[in-house]
């Protein structure tokens, strides 16, 4: 047990843990993370077995990772905790060593004889420390007074405090982990949603977005509307960077599209032989739409994508959310037979029509083609949050003290020699031991002479 | 005046301040060296003016892009070198840090760097820009003194001046870790939460900065518990810094991830 102790206590295991955190890290960040089997192997070929075993390929969720941060988070409680005791008693404790000899081995000392009763010789300088805010500790020894003054104490707990902090922050990394809730939420305009794992629902009012003149995106704008047992509880808008909150669960607006599955369009049917006809019908994919004309009685749209494109083993796919190539798989029938049956793209009009049916009798123009807006917000419980925050406030609050709130202590032993107060002071400083010096030097000048 | 001519006047303050402080550490004229030092304040006055402009007309913080934020930390670099310059007896300090400053700046300048002002992705339209990117950048600011003072002390040949290298190299780690913990950890959490709705997604360049926090959280425990000075400390802050450099630089390039805009 207590070997265990020991070998937790120890800094060396924090200075190895430091390293293989880091080279672990640095591996995750060699190895794309989280991706498909198909590109490791691809990307590694046969050892790409070993690197899904050895959890590589997620690294930073694996088992072996997280023990590395376990132990970490051990070793900090360790370390802390057995340097602590002895903290305490030298920021608190009234104990206080006070041997005039030692004292005369630190680097800032003093010592001089003051004309004095004991009692009025305490209390000058005992004035004179309180006035630059020393906390004073005062003891009686078999020979004379011994006075241990101390300022900025919580100075000495700045490591501490970090370290409280890492761990606080490494407990809301894993309870994120484990308790944490997340999904994305697609909704259409007026479409109302259940929250996963919440027992209220949210409903899209409205989804727009913004442009700069020049044409770049400037923000995506959600009105989103939470609702209780179907009524309606709040409205905000949910903005990147800005988002909604509501019993523990954050809405963010993450993504957005157009819901290309359900397009409208229209359909322009023309004749070669007969410049004046024309007529325009609209209709969805799959639906029969009557034409009604001797050479044309219905026509049907088989598949519509929005950027057009033939991708992997000849199949047509879309290549982008954007309407950059619309295109529509269109047949004509007359009565039974099928008169046309062909791809026709929105902004090449001329292109293609007919290629199956030989030349055509019959013109297509696709027009007017759009679909719905959606918007993806992320619904997130996340009860690790509220201890990222409280360890970032311990880290910063643990690095001033540590580095800005340096604490200082001078120890004075007034002692009674031929007829006069000797007195013996000598004073630490864990930083700016010049601005000590001065002040330490002007503290006894001011008790020798004062003005 | 427009945002470029403050910034090239600022650049010719700066080589003006890298020659005479070089020709102070050559002559051996202690006294030129303050020339050099006010000649690079005189430079920072021009660039100040430089980036406040940018701001005015890009109506945003002046670090979106690659030529931004290379004009802000050389900017930085520049306080730091204020900041410890005067007070600091290491007369080397000057010359080397301008040296890395008209790097930086000469960078910022070349065709590579795209200079127009692009309007703000909605990602990047939060105030936490500000306090993410600047204080960010203000630490590595002083980790690039940790890394000069460093070097020097690896090619310093008397005991004295090693000393004081030394202690300016903590003294820069002392400032600079603070405000990268702060900034670039601390900040990038709470504004990753607010923009992409995680504070933590191991993106490459977070684990970057937390690769970088570790060999620095390596570098104070090494010397304040076990008493490490000198030559090891000056190794770690060096390899502290390449991994900042790294951080910075290296993750846009090399490495693809969430954070791809500067």
């Amino acid at each position: 047990m207590k070997s265990t102790w020991k070998f937790f206590a120890s800094v060396k295991l924090a200075i190895v843990l430091f390293i293989l955190i880091t080279l672990a890290s640095i591996l995750g960040t060699l190895i794309p993370q989280g991706r498909s089997a198909a590109e490791y192997t691809a990307r590694y070929g046969g050892s790409s077995g070993l690197f899904v075993s050895l959890q590589l390929t997620r690294l930073y969720q694996s088992f072996w990772y997280l023990a590395l941060l376990l132990l970490f988070a051990l070793n900090t409680v360790v370390c802390t905790v057995s340097r602590f005791g002895p903290k305490w008693r030298r920021a608190f404790g009234p104990a206080v060593d006070a041997n005039p000899q030692t004292l005369m081995t630190l680097k800032v000392k003093n010592r001089f004889r003051l004309a004095l009763p004991i009692a009025a010789a305490k209390d000058r300088i005992a004035g004179l420390l309180r006035s630059r805010r020393y906390r004073l500790t005062e003891s009686t020894t078999a020979s004379g007074v011994v006075l241990l003054a101390r300022k900025r104490r919580l100075g000495r707990f700045g490591s501490d405090v970090v370290h409280l902090g890492l761990l606080v922050i490494l407990a809301g990394g894993f309870t994120s982990g484990l308790g944490g809730r997340r999904a994305e939420v697609p909704l259409l305009e007026g479409q109302t949603a259940d929250v996963p794992h919440a027992a209220f629902q949210v409903r899209l009012d409205k989804f727009e977005t913004e442009y700069y003149p020049r044409g770049e995106v400037k923000d995506w704008k959600s009105t989103v509307t939470v609702l209780e047992n179907g009524a309606p509880v709040l409205t905000r808008v949910v903005m990147v960077n800005h988002p909604l909150t509501y019993r523990g669960f954050s809405f963010f607006q993450t993504s957005y599209g157009w819901d290309w599955d359900n397009p409208r369009f229209e359909l322009e049917v023309r004749k070669r032989a007969d410049a004046a006809f024309s007529k325009t019908v609209a209709l969805k994919v799959g639906e029969r739409a009557p034409v009604d004309d001797a050479d044309v009685s219905h026509v049907i749209v088989r598949q519509f994508v929005p950027d057009f494109v033939i991708g992997e083993g000849n199949q047509v796919q879309s290549r982008s959310q954007e309407p950059n190539n619309p295109a529509a798989m269109v047949e004509a029938w007359k009565g039974e037979e099928r008169v046309f049956s062909g791809w026709i793209f929105a902004k090449y009009p001329d292109f293609g029509q007919g290629h199956t049916a030989g030349q055509s009798a019959l013109a297509f123009v696709l027009k007017n083609y759009t679909a719905a807006p959606y918007s993806v917000l992320e619904a997130a419980k996340d009860p690790g949050v509220t201890f990222i925050w409280l360890g970032c406030v311990l880290v910063t609050a643990g690095f001033f003290l540590a580095f800005y709130w340096p604490p200082r202590e001078i120890r004075v032993v007034l002692e009674e020699v031929q007829g006069k107060i000797e007195v013996t002071t000598g004073g630490q400083a864990a930083k700016s031991r010049e601005t000590f010096q001065s002040e330490f030097d002007q503290i006894f000048e001011s008790a020798r002479r004062p003005a | 005046m427009t945002e470029s001519t403050l910034f090239t006047i600022a650049f010719i303050f700066y080589v003006a301040a890298l020659l005479v402080d070089f020709a102070s550490l050559f002559a051996r004229r202690e006294k030129w060296a303050r020339n050099g030092l006010a000649l690079a304040a005189a430079g920072l006055v021009f660039h100040t003016a430089a980036l406040i402009l940018r701001t005015v007309v890009s109506h945003h913080a002046p670090f979106t892009n690659m030529y931004e934020s290379l004009s802000f930390l050389s900017w930085a670099v520049v306080v730091a070198l204020i900041v410890f310059g005067r007070k600091t007896q290491v007369p080397k300090l000057g010359p080397y840090l301008m040296l890395i400053v008209v790097g930086l700046v000469a960078l910022a300048s070349s065709p590579l760097m795209p200079k127009g002002a692009t309007p703000l992705v909605p990602a990047l339209q939060s105030y936490w820009l500000w306090l993410h990117v600047s204080v960010t950048l203000l630490g590595e600011a002083f980790f690039t003194v940790a890394f000069v003072s460093s070097l020097l002390y690896l090619a310093a040949d008397t005991e004295e001046k090693k000393e004081k290298l030394d202690a300016l190299s903590y003294r820069a780690v002392a400032v600079g870790f603070p405000l990268f913990t702060l900034g670039g950890l601390i900040f990038g959490m709470v504004w990753a939460y607010r923009a992409w709705g995680s504070y933590w997604t191991w993106d490459p360049k977070e684990v970057w900065s937390l690769i970088t926090w570790f060999v620095f959280a390596l570098y104070l425990h090494t010397r304040v518990v076990m008493g490490w000075k000198g030559k090891r400390s000056a190794i770690v802050a060096i390899l502290g810094f390449l991994a900042a450099l790294f951080t910075y630089f290296g993750v846009n390039y090399l490495l693809a991830g969430l954070h791809s805009y500067a």
